[in-house]
């Protein structure tokens, strides 16, 4: 079958009415929770996952990645409307969204980002069908040590682009597998870590940790945040000029190309994506200098950018099982909790799931732009949920989402200690996301691990005498430099004056973006700084 | 930063608040702003992970060989290599710059730009640490009746309750959800999902 039979086959999954309406509220709902403030793409597909549970695999994956690219889109209305973010990937969309809506503007700028976005999503798409097959097979070739070295290289790869701070994420990082190894070792039945508790037999649930360090410890910070006004006048028009469409086409097409190969890179997602583009944008651009006070191409640039982005991160996830961010590491476990194991085999295997997905995801583009153009005034209601009421709602969501799981008030004890764990760990600049990526893949690490080396005798040696696996290696070690070096640096270099911070010159932001961890840390520049719903990034070196 | 920001619970912006603003009950001597509560010092997280780290290293120490038959790798091989590696960690954590200098300045830099309208900070206590307290607090309470009442009556109290004491002030919008939105999640859940919650003393 050629590459477009194979399309045709997966519209055929994606188009079923039940499926298109799995499509539907996926997005939609993806939509509601990303325009939230302090609600990130992770914490969407967390609390979905529990109505995941019932549902075919297949639809299960093509609602959940509708709720992925959904709450993206979701953060850039809220950037626009009142410059505070719900997702650290439309951090950027505000540096010249929201100065739009202050110039009355700000009915152009969500329907640049609705356009951007689209074209970010689609052209992503391509380039997902295009990769994914060819990595698939030649990493159906990869055995338990190279299989290894991968998780390895994830994990760091996570941890150095997760957080200001290399240690911290490191200790996440253990952390989270540390928390992986908890329960009956499958392999030789010797019980791990469980304080002689059987509700702990079977491990610690990937979704209890989930809700806790994202959703509920979002919520402890909710707590203590107070809210930015912004602009509450209403969306104006949204009528695109043909010489604005002109001006935005180059951008978005470029930072479209751009965020998809950041997306699909292990460890970079859509924040990393929509810095680097609009940095790259501001310096192309003649009227570079007018970024940052309503240029609508810094609205372009990074909305383009982060919608590729969140596709491009698929191709590591469903080629190789290995997830190459904090929010792909959420629809993994997801996926395993739905009982399927994505990978190189998936293609072969559960090529309806793969191709089902993939035009599920050209559907959900045109569902997100058919959805948000003509009802964003609509939707922007949606940001006037008091946090009064919504901070009780998501822990009444947490809670269900748990009990639905095991029927088990254990759980939801667990639940309120991760919820407490996750709300230091942001308080004092540790990032989620190596923990959860951690968590997940600890298990399957030490699995492979056992393997290679029951197939080399015990000898540690097979890990660096395999070319792949010593190069995965090498590549993991190489990544986590850029984040010493930085380290370094900041130890010799005396601090910048803090009054630059917010105002510093964005252009400069991927050397301040590196410091957030992809969607997982949407909050993390608000935990540091206690700039609360602003949640603009300040650059800290 | 905390005095002039600090709105006063009806919404009302924050300039004067510092002057007339009654201290609220359970007010700290010094105030303690909110980004700062619970965030600690390189050498107290270096200390708390080292100590969990050992804690850790000890379990893994005492985990029994699996003997049945030879195995490379052992259940307590990777337990025991990452305990050592969270245990240099905790050292390297330990020995960090103080974050705090520069966090200072630019957290209070971002949070005294002008807010337009903006939301006062939910809860009542004047120290945020009470503040999560008692609402980590609520959530255990709410955990520990979950079963007993039932879903509907439990999430009825803690919604309305939490959203009361939260200060939300449409008092009859909150009843209605309070009382509406836990029976729709029940039968959501129960009748159309099939995940059973618990009914408690209610019939259905």
């Amino acid at each position: 079958m050629g590459m477009l039979d194979q399309l045709m086959y997966g519209f055929g999954i994606a188009l079923t009415p039940e499926n298109l309406l799995y499509v539907f509220i996926g997005v939609l709902a993806g939509t509601i929770i990303g325009m939230l403030p302090g609600l990130g793409p992770m914490s969407a597909i967390a609390l979905m996952i529990p109505i995941a549970y019932g549902m075919d695999p297949t639809s299960a994956i093509i609602m959940l990645a509708g709720v992925y690219y959904g709450a993206i889109f979701g953060g850039s209305t809220s950037s626009i409307l009142l410059n505070a973010p719900g997702v650290a990937g439309t951090v950027a969309t505000s540096f010249d969204g929201y100065p739009m809506a202050l110039k009355g503007q700000a009915g152009k700028a969500l329907a640049i980002a609705a356009i951007c976005s689209f074209v970010g999503g689609t052209i992503s798409v391509v380039g997902l069908m295009a990769i994914a097959p060819s990595l698939a097979s030649f990493a159906v070739s990869f055995g338990p040590v190279e299989y290894f070295a991968l998780m390895v290289l994830g994990l760091t790869a996570v941890v150095s682009l997760g957080g200001r701070n290399l240690v911290k994420g490191l200790v996440s990082a253990v952390v989270g597998v540390m928390i992986a190894l908890v329960g009956i070792d499958s392999q030789t039945a010797i019980v791990r870590f469980t304080f002689d508790l059987p509700e702990l037999y079977e491990g610690v649930e990937f979704l209890i940790v989930a809700l806790g360090v994202f959703a509920l410890a979002e919520v402890l910070v909710m707590l203590n945040q107070r809210g930015k006004g912004g602009v509450r006048k209403g969306v104006t028009s949204l009528r695109l000029s043909r010489r604005e469409i002109a001006q935005i086409t180059p951008p978005a097409l470029r930072s479209s190309v751009l965020g998809f190969f950041t997306g699909v890179l292990p460890g970079a997602g859509a924040t990393v994506a929509s810095f680097l583009s609009y940095s790259m944008e501001k310096k192309i651009a003649r009227d570079g200098d007018t970024f940052g006070e309503g240029n609508p191409k810094g609205v372009a640039a990074p909305e383009a950018a982060n919608n590729a982005a969140a596709v491009g991160s698929f191709v590591p996830l469903m080629t190789l099982g290995v997830p190459g961010s904090g929010t792909t590491a959420i629809l993994l476990g997801a996926l395993m909790v739905l009982g399927v194991q994505p990978g190189p085999m998936m293609l072969s295997q559960n090529p309806d799931m793969f191709w089902g997905v993939v035009a599920s995801m050209y559907i959900g583009s045109v569902v997100l732009l058919i959805l948000n153009l003509p009802l964003i005034p609509l939707f922007a209601k949606v940001l006037n949920t008091p946090r009064t009421m919504l901070v009780p709602l998501v822990v009444v969501f947490c809670v269900v989402g748990v009990y639905g799981l095991s029927f088990s008030v254990f759980d939801l004890g667990l639940l309120a200690a991760f919820g407490a764990i996750g709300f230091l760990m942001r308080r004092n600049d540790f990032p989620a996301a190596p923990l959860i990526l951690g968590l997940i893949l600890g298990g399957l690490m030490e699995t492979n691990m056992r393997r290679a080396l029951q197939i080399s005798d015990g000898a540690w040696s097979v890990f660096l005498t395999e070319p792949i696996s010593a190069g995965l290696l090498a590549v993991a070690v190489l990544s986590l430099l850029p984040a010493l070096v930085r380290v370094l640096r900041r130890r010799r270099t005396p601090v910048e004056p803090a009054g630059s911070a917010a105002t510093a010159d964005t252009g400069d932001e991927p050397e301040g973006t590196r410091d957030e961890s992809e969607d997982g840390s949407a909050t993390a520049p608000v935990s540091g700084s206690g700039s609360g719903a602003d949640g603009r990034v300040p650059p800290r070196d | 930063m905390s005095e002039n920001t600090t709105a006063r619970r009806d919404g009302a912006p924050a300039e004067g608040a510092a002057q007339g603003r009654p201290r609220r009950p359970w007010a700290p001597r010094t105030p303690i702003l909110p980004e700062r509560a619970f965030r600690f010092s390189p050498r107290t997280l270096g200390i708390a992970v080292g100590l969990f780290a050992i804690g850790y290293l000890v379990l893994a120490f005492q985990m029994p060989a699996y003997t049945a038959v030879e195995v490379p790798v052992q259940p307590s091989t990777l337990p025991r290599w990452l305990g050592v590696a969270l245990l240099v960690l905790a050292v390297l954590l330990f020995f960090q710059r103080k974050p705090e200098e520069t966090v200072a300045e630019s957290g209070g830099e971002a949070a005294d730009e002008p807010r337009e309208g903006g939301e006062p900070r939910l809860g009542r206590l004047d120290d945020p640490r009470l503040e999560i307290g008692l609402f980590v607090g609520a959530l255990i309470a709410y955990i520990a009746v979950f079963e007993l009442l039932g879903f509907i009556l439990s999430t009825a109290l803690y919604l309305g309750s939490m959203t009361w004491y939260l200060g939300y002030r449409r008092h009859l919008v909150n009843a209605v959800v309070a009382l509406t939105l836990p029976f729709a999640f029940y039968a959501g859940m129960t009748w159309g999902l099939d995940v059973t919650l618990p009914s408690g003393p209610l019939p259905f």
